[in-house]
């Protein structure tokens, strides 16, 4: 049985990684509730029980905080520190968040890079034919001067296609957030 | 009942619980959980997450018995949102109370 002191410390060091603003703000939220429970004669050990666990509270508080920042500005940090808290919401998470994360990941690494190569592969036949003069032929040339076309299409194809995956990636998080079990009472 | 269930249809209930009035947050905790199994302290994430929505904002009122308590109003959005989800929940209930009604009951 925890008392008020021994709830608010164990929330307010899973909280640390918070900046000080919204973690005194979330204290405050909870030393409110047991104040008016205190005074509707509850004691404080009736009050930590029915709040519940101290460390998951702070998992779905740090996944709503990190979600909404992720939301005002969607940088690759803000992105991976939000996919992390939602997983760490609990076991179901790491299989239907991390899994979706990773092939999303893949698809967009994968279209960049390819992109890049081919943007840059005139560069690879000057360096080619610099270091071996007799492989030069026509076709190479032109096939890459090509390429470098095509590159610069899926470059620019690639920018939309990872800003859409992005938001549908933030949205699904939302989603999961919304649904998925934390800190709920199964009877 | 189900988890996941209940915590789709938490977000219904406090919106719900602010249509009339404002209340405080231990307010909306204790009408929720009079009716509802819930860990209480799981309706603070739901609160922070639905005032970043816009659902609602947020006032301080002195109390006469004690310290100064925040109190939750809904904005207009919300209210929008609150007839959403009510449409939402109204089909999803009256859908499942009909197959139960053709599958359980009938003989």
């Amino acid at each position: 049985m925890m008392n008020k002191n021994q709830f608010l410390n164990k929330l307010d060091k899973s909280l640390q990684r918070l900046p000080y603003e919204e973690r005194k703000d979330i204290l405050h939220d909870f030393q409110e509730h047991f104040e008016i429970g205190k005074e509707q004669n509850k004691s404080e050990e009736e009050i930590t029980k029915s709040l519940g666990n101290p460390n998951q509270l702070a998992k779905e508080l740090l996944a709503t905080y990190y979600l909404e920042k992720v939301e005002s500005s969607s940088s690759t940090a803000n992105i991976f520190r939000a996919v992390w808290a939602v997983i760490g919401l609990g076991f179901f998470n790491l299989v239907i968040v991390l899994a979706p994360f990773v092939a999303i990941v893949g698809i967009i690494l994968a279209g960049w890079i390819t992109g890049g190569a081919f943007t840059i592969s005139p560069l690879l036949f000057l360096i080619n034919i610099i270091f071996f003069p007799d492989t030069f032929n026509y076709l190479d040339m032109f096939s890459s001067i090509a390429l470098t076309g095509a590159g610069l299409l899926l470059i620019i194809g690639m920018y939309y296609v990872t800003k859409w995956l992005q938001n549908g990636l933030i949205r699904y998080l939302n989603y999961n957030v919304q649904l998925v079990k934390g800190g709920m009472k199964s009877d | 009942m189900n988890v996941q269930f209940k915590k789709g249809a938490l977000e219904l209930c406090v919106l719900a619980l602010l249509d009339k009035q404002d209340r405080y947050g231990y307010e909306l905790v204790q009408k929720i959980s009079d009716q509802i199994a819930i860990s209480e302290g799981s309706v603070y994430p739901l609160l922070r997450r639905l005032k970043n929505e816009e659902y609602f904002t947020t006032y301080l009122q002195e109390s006469s018995e004690g310290p100064s308590r925040k109190y939750y109003k809904l904005t207009s959005k919300g209210r929008e949102h609150l007839h959403e989800l009510m449409e939402e929940w109204e089909r999803f209930t009256s859908g499942v109370n009909q197959i139960i009604k053709e599958g359980v009951n009938d003989e």
